[in-house]
């Protein structure tokens, strides 16, 4: 991916360079042509010149007639010559031309002007010719120094539009900086982006109006779910009172009695499903506060001593391995407690007899780490991706919760921002890893 | 003791008021808050238990009203909205004790008692379970002159057992009164039951525990005279 405003340098960049080649493969041309044109108008003017001598002084002191002299004149460098010869000819000329002559065995392209006029009846042909030799050079050299000054003026614009891109383009810069990491459409940067663009203008009035928009349809689902958890506790109760009380008669039968028992159960299940949706959206509309302050590894000490009894029932080792301490602060103390009770309490139902479980506390890379590890049933990939979705039953896993405990664990750790991670394998275990936010 | 239920879910307020009465209690009832306030102002309760999602009232301007015309009653929220800070807005102004619906009747039996407890002072010093006696003050359990060494979960199990001697209370409902601030799914069963083995253990190392019984398919109860 590239940045938009080297994409748009680039682009000058290769547009300027086009131009600039279209430029030099036509310049020669046009060098040549003014030249010429140069050339030919001295040459036109050298004709003059000649032709008003010859009016002047009569044709004689160059050419006598009727012999076949030639009258011939050149300067010393060759550059020019002028030439006078009497035709034949019943043409008439007035041309310029590009030949080339021998002069002095050395052959040198010249431009020349033919010209024929008449004197007392006879007819001469007058050529004035100029050497094309030093317009060549000139013309190499006014390339060259245009070529040079071209990618100057372009490598200088480069960098002002480079310059000029990246301001102009700062508030989209904004914008998208704005995006970037916010984990809630709630945690958006609402104040506006100063722009004289236009387009980023309602760029970013879009946005503002899109957050806003979402971040009510989330209030709205999350206000849904809790009046909803409401009205589902209610009757919960009713029915519970009415379980219970029947269970306190002494004139229960037994098998009656039992079968209330069960009857209550499920509803346990019930009311705890709804407590965990109650949590899970009280949590992420941040209903929570995060206002203690206390020791990680004191937290898992107490969950360890908590499971303790359930893990010697079941002959399974807890081992605790404290190389650090984090005081963690604007937490929410019972919160994290959960957090971390779910994940070892999942450790322990799902490591068989005579397993192990690993707490362990460190800082790595200037960061919090917790650890839970067991030797246990491990997970297969595909359970692994569900383990964080709500409701998405682990078959054989968990046979007593209600598989929203890991998804509560998880929204814990999204509030506090704290990230969670899982390795697994089938047979072998599973690991169980927080990384706590960097203390700033 | 009287009691006054507010609750606007008329069967779930019977419900508690048959519970109650069943415990001994003097019971009325209100349906809308309007009428507990009336209620409160003519009649000396000494429980009020108060659901706070009224449909005509705010639950927590009957505890206000209730305080400023000096009542003496005692506040036991009740509530299913169970916000933070419902709770937090609760007991500062007064309210006794807070309980999250749906709750179990011998919690709410037990938070009345210890309410009453404090309010009335009564100390129960001593509680006998056969060859065993229960300090309550210290939280200590001795068998014949003997300490016996319980954990706190272990003692707060025992204990609530006592308080609510000879009825039976299911696993899910020692769970909750022992586990309830954790905020966990992952109710299970087999935790009061290793918990109970553990107890039984400790205890039948002094002396046998007949009184303490398992009732099949329901859970345990303690049965004392």
């Amino acid at each position: 991916m590239i940045k938009l405003k080297i994409k748009l340098a680039i682009f000058n960049l290769l547009s300027k360079l086009a131009f600039t080649a279209l430029f030099l493969i036509f310049l020669p041309y046009i060098i040549e042509r003014i030249n010429l044109r140069q050339v030919d108008n001295d040459l036109i003017q050298k004709r003059e010149q000649v032709i008003s001598l010859i009016a002047d002084v009569g044709i004689e002191p160059f050419i006598e007639s009727d012999s076949a002299d030639v009258f011939g004149s050149y300067n010393i460098l060759k550059e020019e010559f002028v030439s006078l010869e009497w035709t034949d000819t019943e043409e008439d000329y007035n041309h310029i031309e590009v030949t080339e002559r021998i002069i002095e065995g050395e052959v040198i392209t010249y431009r020349v002007l033919n010209y024929s006029f008449l004197v007392d009846g006879q007819k001469y042909l007058l050529e004035v010719g100029k050497s094309l030799v030093s317009i060549h050079y000139a013309r190499q050299n006014i390339t060259r120094v245009i070529l040079i000054f071209l990618l100057l003026i372009i490598l200088i614009t480069l960098l002002t539009d480079l310059q000029y891109t990246h301001l102009i383009l700062r508030p989209l810069d904004r914008i998208t900086g704005k995006l970037k990491g916010i984990s809630s459409p709630s945690l958006f940067d609402r104040r506006p982006v100063k722009t004289s663009t236009k387009d980023f203008y309602r760029l970013d009035n879009a946005l503002r109006e899109l957050m806003d928009n979402i971040d009510s349809l989330f209030q709205k689902e999350k206000e849904i779910t809790v009046n909803i958890s409401h009205e589902l506790l209610t009757p919960v109760s009713v029915l519970r009172s009415k379980l219970e009380n029947l269970l306190l008669r002494e004139d229960t039968d037994p098998e009656v009695s039992e079968k209330i028992e069960e009857s209550l159960k499920t509803l346990h299940r019930l009311q705890t499903l709804v407590n965990s949706l109650l949590l899970i959206a009280r949590i992420e509309s941040h209903q929570y506060l995060r206002e203690d302050d206390f020791s990680l590894n004191k937290v898992l000490k107490e969950i360890a001593a908590e499971l303790s009894p359930i893990a010697e029932d079941k002959e399974i080792k807890i081992k605790e391995g404290y190389d650090q301490d984090l005081q963690f602060t604007k937490a929410n103390r019972p919160l994290i407690f959960s957090m971390l009770y779910n994940v070892i309490n999942n450790a322990v139902k799902n490591t068989p007899g005579g397993g192990e479980i690993i707490i362990r506390s460190f800082f790595q890379k200037e960061r919090f780490n917790i650890t839970i590890s067991d030797n246990g049933r491990g997970m297969t990939h595909q359970q692994l991706e569900n383990l964080f979705l709500r409701f998405k039953s682990r078959a054989g896993i968990n046979e007593d919760g209600t598989g929203i405990g890991l998804a509560i664990s998880k929204s814990i750790a999204d509030f506090h921002d704290i990230s969670v991670s899982v390795t697994s394998e089938p047979g072998k275990g599973t690991t169980f890893f927080f990384i706590f936010p960097e203390i700033s | 003791m009287n009691v006054l239920i507010v609750e606007d879910e008329r069967s779930l307020a019977r419900e508690i008021a048959a519970f109650l009465k069943s415990e001994n209690f003097l019971c009325d009832i209100a349906f809308t808050g309007m009428d507990a306030s009336e209620k409160i102002a003519i009649n000396l309760y000494d429980f009020v238990l108060l659901d706070l999602g009224l449909p005509d009232y705010n639950g927590l301007d009957l505890i206000d009203e209730a305080k400023k015309n000096g009542s003496e009653a005692s506040f036991i929220i009740i509530t299913a909205r169970g916000a933070v800070e419902d709770k937090v807005k609760g007991l500062n102004l007064g309210a006794d004790d807070y309980l999250a619906k749906p709750f179990a009747l011998i919690e709410l039996l037990s938070r009345i008692n210890a309410v009453a407890r404090r309010k009335f002072r009564v100390t129960v010093q001593e509680i006998t379970l056969g060859d065993f006696e229960m300090q309550t003050e210290s939280r200590k359990l001795y068998c014949k002159g003997d300490e016996v060494e319980l954990t706190k979960k272990e003692y707060d199990l025992l204990w609530y057992l006592v308080l609510n001697k000879n009825k039976v209370l299911t696993r899910h409902q020692l769970y909750e009164h022992i586990w309830g601030n954790i905020l966990d799914d992952q109710y299970d069963s087999n935790f009061i039951d290793v918990h109970i083995k553990n107890l039984r253990k400790k205890l039948n190392a002094h002396a046998p525990t007949p009184w303490l019984e398992t009732v099949r398919g329901v859970g345990y109860r303690v049965s004392v005279e």
